[in-house]
């Protein structure tokens, strides 16, 4: 056995913490004081209140520029997006705001008609004019209140299409750009993260796309529209009214400034609230196992705790708003009233002026406070929406080049890789493969051989050194290319939710239903496929037709019989061979590495025992490499560790 | 008076806590009333503050009205300046209420959602290894997660609906009292004008049911795109994937749009409704002020009264959409709730000895006191649920039941469904109940499991088995959870397991921050890190099952001698056939069918058993006479 130069737990007692010196996850500061005067209370609830908001920037900014997985666009980038969308949409946006404005407008208009009504009758006259004065009238409004209906109609109808062609366009743009993903990040990086993204944030942007942006624009229109209209009614009765809402702006800023980075942050609690959950559910017997019942419920607790503080945070920060915009939404009814008797006295205003001006005041309250929530709304549906335009930000990891293969040959030299900066995992590995033969790589974990794998497969290139096939760096082949000349076979046999065909033409797009009927039979699943209710039509992945682990891995087995790669890389410690099917497949597997030449990262020994030719890799270099005899003959680490096999 | 996060003892309470009551689990109406009287002084309290916070709408027009009439018309400044004065009050006086009631509603809705989350994760952690067997993951999750929100929107709507009730009285009386025709009128009228929208409801509800489950099948397209991400990367498929997905989009698109169109046409004629009812009321309001039965004031208060209306009756159709939703949120939480742990309540439970034979009656294996017992079998199930014996584990051959109906199931059909999965989940339960009740058959020492308490056989035996899970943490929070060990003892637990490397790779060391279920580390590391965390329990007898299934030979080697010299002396079960281990054991049983055959040392088995042979060496795969003439020779 090599033994190790430096003793990788040297710094163990420096990172090794009391167990007593755990802190609250939520800070002492953020209890509310018990028994202390009023104003103590109020200074202590303000303190939080900064406290609060200093937790929500620290986890908003932490979203932003995450240290681990994949990138997030900042807010440009979205308004790019977005602004590109809507230019595609110049005919639905014109007509989605023409509509609306004339929605808004119809409903503007019967106040200012039941103003000259009230006027009327407070004029008197003779009771038989008034009456049908006021029959003309309330035919008029009538009709206004007609074609109000109609252009709501239209105008809510226009809104849902624009909304949901929107949605769909964009939803369908991050799934290409999910499906664009460079190989080598893809192959490197956890994917939790991603179905995050491409779930909760898909979610979120759906609904801003889909409610907020054109109810955004409605409120919008609306507002400014109220706004004309009272001052068309009486410049006297609008000016203070709308001096006093507008008074709210300051306050209003302030909230809109800060709310979505609460709201984000409460998001980011609740989902991890699920995940500690997710966890404790799926772990139920570990928790059982090993007594864990209180810590799981404890963790828990936190995580509730600390979502609480975030939900304590916007519930100050809606009431700081609802502070200001409740007196300065509905005291203008007030002013109007003051104003109005004011004015009425002068002889400005008339009775039907201020009467209207009451309804206008009292409408302007709701589409007021859907603007803000709106605009709450967006900023939030904005962050996700960065998330998901971040996937597109991740570097290319390859140039394709022209230049085509001749031959299967594969030769890897010199062979230099590096995860982080200044720490290569491999030093200078070559391997000439011979065509056809059965190479395995044995060796330690944490040798490097599992990345020799990535290498020699293509996944990732080197950061000195080449990988070749026919004289081609792996890592200049189009994708669809490398995977018809190397394929790297992992444990993953995921059966996509589709048809049977869908699930096995992977690599083969518009491989006929021959070949694969073909790479069905080479891998024994013919019969079972064909006894299927709709035969390759059937539905199959999670939620439809269900396949037994043996059947999915063979699945998996078909779709690299269609891939038809030269050379296979088959990493053991992940491969497909699960132990409980092993002895069912070993035919399918046979049928696949049959005439292929195959790299085996080896992790029982009988696989190298079996192979051509053995290499093994130890602190990222091949220290011996020659047949199971020779090797054993050599009398080094190979030869120890089958003697510890067989003894 | 409660406030959010509610302390939760039910189900689950830490030592020295009283248990809290259990929720009412025979009817879903009967766990909602349990919810609600749950919290009662809180939404009593919200009822009473949404009413004082509602005034401005309640009796701001009738002090608009007499300010027009007592102060306006009859140019009495001293009159406006009242009644304005009063307005105002009124004003200040919602809004603070607001804020109130705002607090308060914030509050109920936390608790409610808080609340089921904290009594969902007791739940788990009260029935272990039990609930998996009988629930499938995702319900449970799905109870915490959005059935929750459901509870806590139902606490909001009911006390929301209570002040509205109030409100809309208050404003009944003001009208009626004003002018007895227009007052029947609008209390007439409020509620045919919602109720004329009631018939587009029925086509809206089913459209947005068809786009909610496209969506809903959507996303899981879209997680299945990401699961299986390497495989379309890496072997290809992505236009396929991405033709299907953007097919489905398109569909739940026009689902959307088909949707959408019933909505607006419900707007439409709630616009066109409420505006012919104001047409009404002004026009009959009018011809009473015309004849001077009304005064101008009260005809401008009954437009505002006319605009509250909509408010309260809204609510009620919204309670009533509500309840429906908690309806059948709560009928998902007592599928999880009711359940029962099956283990007997044992009034004198035996104590288990420290120091004992372990004894399966089943397959006639025993673990030898203080022993390297090593379990070979060809079927890796049977050597599982042997493990699954020796720690007292219900067998996992149960299928789960599933609460969701599938999607096309509805009437009769649906509640015969539900009536079956009704009856397989007690038919699950019972058979639990049976299991755990009778003789366990397995004993330690003289004691069968059966007649010990559960947490007497767990701190006995350990059964680390191929699921074991990693949580989300600190480094050190993994080896030692319970922080008992001393950094020596955590130190060689990693060591012994080999696990040197996953230090190394975290940074900060014992800090270093595993992800959830050590999704950063690969499975060889996962499988490392459990090993730890099970040896440094130092149980007096640990089942490992499939230990280093996904470790190199090399690691493997050296983990199997660093164990086997670890354990001596304490009672140890492995389960493998990989003979890196093999020649540690004291003793290795061979299991075929269920039952042992053959047992003996590792060599003395190769020698006479050739069913032993077979196994073992199919491991090896080399023939095993070969090998031996290989290294005779060599000799």
């Amino acid at each position: 056995m090599s033994t190790l130069a430096s003793d990788p737990l040297a710094t163990s007692a420096e990172t090794w913490r009391d167990h007593s010196s755990r802190e609250p996850v939520v800070p002492a500061e953020l209890v509310p004081p018990r028994g202390v005067s009023r104003r103590e209370r109020v200074t202590a609830l303000r303190r939080r209140h900064l406290l609060r908001e200093r937790r929500a920037l620290d986890t908003y900014a932490a979203s932003r520029s995450p240290e681990r997985g994949w990138p997030v666009a900042d807010n440009r980038v979205v308004l790019t997006f977005f602004r590109g969308l809507l230019a595609e949409r110049r005919s639905e946006v014109f007509w989605l705001v023409a509509l609306n404005a004339l929605a808004a407008g119809a409903a503007l208009v019967v106040p200012r008609l039941l103003g000259n009504l009230v006027n009327r009758t407070v004029h008197g006259g003779a009771r038989a004019d008034q009456i049908s004065a006021l029959n003309e009238l309330a035919l008029l409004i009538v009709g206004v209140v007609c074609a109000q209906a109609l252009l709501t109609f239209l105008a809510q109808r226009i809104s849902t299409i624009f909304g949901q062609d929107l949605l769909s366009s964009a939803r369908e743009y991050i799934v290409r750009t999910v499906l664009r993903l460079p190989l080598g990040r893809v192959e490197g990086a956890s994917t939790g993260d991603l179905v995050t993204r491409v779930t909760r944030d898909v979610g979120t942007m759906s609904r801003s796309v889909q409610f907020g942006l054109p109810q955004a624009i409605i409120s919008g229109l609306t507002v400014g529209l109220s706004v004309v209209a009272m001052l068309l009614n009486s410049v006297v009765l609008a000016v203070p009214c709308l001096l006093l809402i507008g008074a709210s702006g300051f306050q209003v800023r302030r909230y809109l400034q800060r709310a979505p980075k609460g709201y984000i942050t409460e998001g980011s609690t609740y989902s991890r609230i699920n995940t500690t959950l997710t966890e404790t559910v799926e772990g139920a017997r570990t928790v059982e196992a090993l007594a864990l019942s209180d810590l799981r419920v404890g963790a828990g607790d936190d995580d509730i705790e600390v979502s609480a503080q975030a939900e304590r945070y916007t519930m100050t920060l809606r009431n700081l708003l609802f502070c200001v915009i409740d007196i300065c939404f509905n005291s203008p009814r007030v002013v109007t009233l003051l104003v109005g008797a004011w004015g009425y006295s002068k002889g400005w205003v008339s009775l039907g002026q201020i009467t209207a001006a009451l309804l206008y005041v009292e409408s302007l309250s709701g589409p007021l406070d859907r603007l803000v929530g709106e605009m709450d709304r967006l900023q939030v549906g904005v962050a996700s929406t960065s998330r998901l335009l971040g996937i597109a930000q991740v570097p290319e990891d390859r140039v394709a080049g022209t230049e085509r293969p001749d031959g299967p040959h594969l030769v890897g030299e010199d062979l230099h890789f590096a995860y982080r900066e200044g720490h290569d995992v491999l030093h200078g590995v070559s391997l000439d493969l011979e065509v056809g033969e059965r190479l395995a790589i044995v060796g330690p974990s944490g040798s490097g051989k599992s990345t020799l794998g990535r290498l020699l497969s293509g996944i990732n290139g080197p950061r000195t050194g080449s990988v070749k096939v026919g004289g081609v760096d792996l890592v200049a082949l189009p994708l669809e290319q490398l995977r018809t000349e190397v394929a790297l076979v992992t444990q993953e046999h995921h059966v996509f939710v589709g048809t049977v065909r869908d699930n096995i033409v992977l690599a083969r797009e518009d491989s006929p239903d021959e070949a694969v009927w073909d790479a069905l039979s080479a891998v024994g699943s013919r019969d079972w496929v064909e006894r299927l209710p709709h035969a390759l039509d059937t539905m199959i992945g999670s939620g439809q037709q269900s396949l037994t682990p043996a059947q999915a891995q063979q699945v998996a087995l078909a779709r690299l019989i269609i891939a038809d790669p030269h050379t296979l890389v088959l990493d053991e410690a992940t491969s497909l061979i699960d132990p409980r099917t092993a002895r069912t497949l070993e035919g399918s597997m046979n049928a696949l590495l049959d005439g292929r030449t195959v790299v085996a990262i080896a992790h029982r020994l009988h696989t190298a025992h079996d192979a051509d030719r053995i290499a093994v890799v130890i602190d990222g270099e091949v220290l011996e490499l020659g047949s199971h005899h020779d090797l054993v003959a050599q009398d080094g680490e190979y030869a120890a560790l089958w003697r510890a096999w067989t003894s | 008076m409660r406030d959010f996060p509610p302390v939760i003892d039910t189900f689950y309470s830490a030592a020295g806590r009283t248990p809290g009551p259990a929720p009412d689990t025979r009817t879903p109406a009967a766990f909602l009333r349990w919810f609600l009287r749950f919290q009662w002084p809180v939404i009593a309290l919200s009822t009473v503050v949404g009413v004082l916070w509602q005034l401005p709408l309640t009796v701001g027009p009738l002090l608009f009205g007499k300010a027009i009439d007592h102060g306006i018309v009859a140019h009495s400044a001293s009159g406006t300046l009242f009644w304005a004065g009063l307005l105002f009050i009124v004003t200040v006086v919602g809004a603070t209420f607001g804020i109130v009631l705002h607090t308060l509603v914030v509050r109920t809705w936390l608790i409610g959602l808080y609340g089921t989350m904290k009594l969902v994760t007791r739940k788990v952690v009260q029935m272990g290894h039990v609930l998996p067997r009988r629930t499938p993951t995702g319900e449970v999750l799905s109870v915490a997660s959005s059935d929750s929100d459901e509870f806590g929107a139902l606490t909001e709507i009911t006390s929301r609906a209570a002040s509205q009730l109030v409100a809309y009285l208050i404003v009944a009386f003001i009208v009626l009292t004003t002018s007895p025709e227009l007052g029947v009128l609008m209390l007439l009228a409020a509620p045919v004008l919602v109720g004329a929208a009631m018939p587009l409801l029925k086509p809206l509800h089913r459209r947005q049911q068809v786009e909610r489950g496209r969506n809903s099948e959507l996303t899981s397209m879209a997680t299945d795109i990401v699961a299986g991400l390497r495989i379309l990367r890496g072997i290809g498929g992505e236009r396929t994937f991405g033709r299907n997905y953007d097919q489905q989009s398109q569909l739940a698109r026009r689902a959307g749009v088909s949707a959408g169109i019933w909505q607006a046409a419900i707007e439409a004629v709630g616009v066109l409704f409420s505006g012919v009812f104001i047409v009404l009321l002004v026009w009959l309001g009018t011809r009473q002020v015309i004849d001077g039965d009304l005064t101008i004031g009260q005809l401008i208060s009954f437009l505002g009264y006319a605009l509250f209306m909509i408010y309260p009756i809204q609510t009620f159709f919204e309670l009533a959409q509500k309840v429906t939703r908690a309806m059948v949120s709560a009928r998902k939480a007592i599928a999880i709730f009711e359940h029962q742990p099956p283990w007997p309540d044992l009034e004198t439970s035996t104590p288990l000895p420290d120091e004992a034979d372990l004894y399966d009656a089943l397959s006639g294996f025993t673990a030898h006191e203080g022993e390297l017992t090593i379990v070979v079998s060809a079927v890796p199930e049977d050597t599982a649920a042997l493990a699954d014996r020796l720690g007292r584990y219900l067998p996992a051959d149960t299928e789960p039941v599933s609460y969701e109906l599938g999607e096309g199931l509805k009437g009769r059909a649906a509640r015969r469904a539900r009536a079956e999965r009704l009856a397989e989940r007690a038919r699950l339960a019972a058979l639990d109940e049976e299991l755990a009740n009778r003789e366990w058959g397995v004993r330690l020492g003289d004691v069968d499991l059966g007649a010990a308490s559960l947490d007497d056989v767990r701190r006995h035996i350990l059964v680390s088995d191929t699921g074991s899970q990693l949580f989300a943490g600190t480094l050190q929070d993994a080896i030692d959870p319970h922080g008992r060990l001393t950094l020596e003892q955590a130190e060689h637990a990693l060591r012994v397991a080999n696990a040197e490397d996953v230090y190394e790779a975290l940074p900060g060391g014992w800090q270093g921050v595993l992800d959830e279920r050590g999704r950063g580390l690969s499975g060889g590391q996962r499988q490392r890190v459990v090993l730890a965390r099970a040896l440094a329990v130092d149980a007096p007898v640990l089942v490992l099952v499939e230990p280093t299934s996904a470790v190199d030979a090399h690691t493997e080697a050296r983990i199997a001698e660093r164990v086997a010299d670890v354990r001596r002396g304490r009672t140890t079960v492995v389960t493998t056939v990989s003979p890196l281990w093999l020649h540690h054991a004291d003793r290795v049983v061979l299991l075929e069918n269920g039952t042992v055959t053959v047992e003996g040392t590792h060599d003395d088995l190769l020698r006479t058993s050739a069913a032993y042979r077979g196994v073992v060496a199919r491991s090896m795969d080399a023939p095993v006479e070969e090998v031996s003439s290989h290294e005779h020779s060599r000799l």
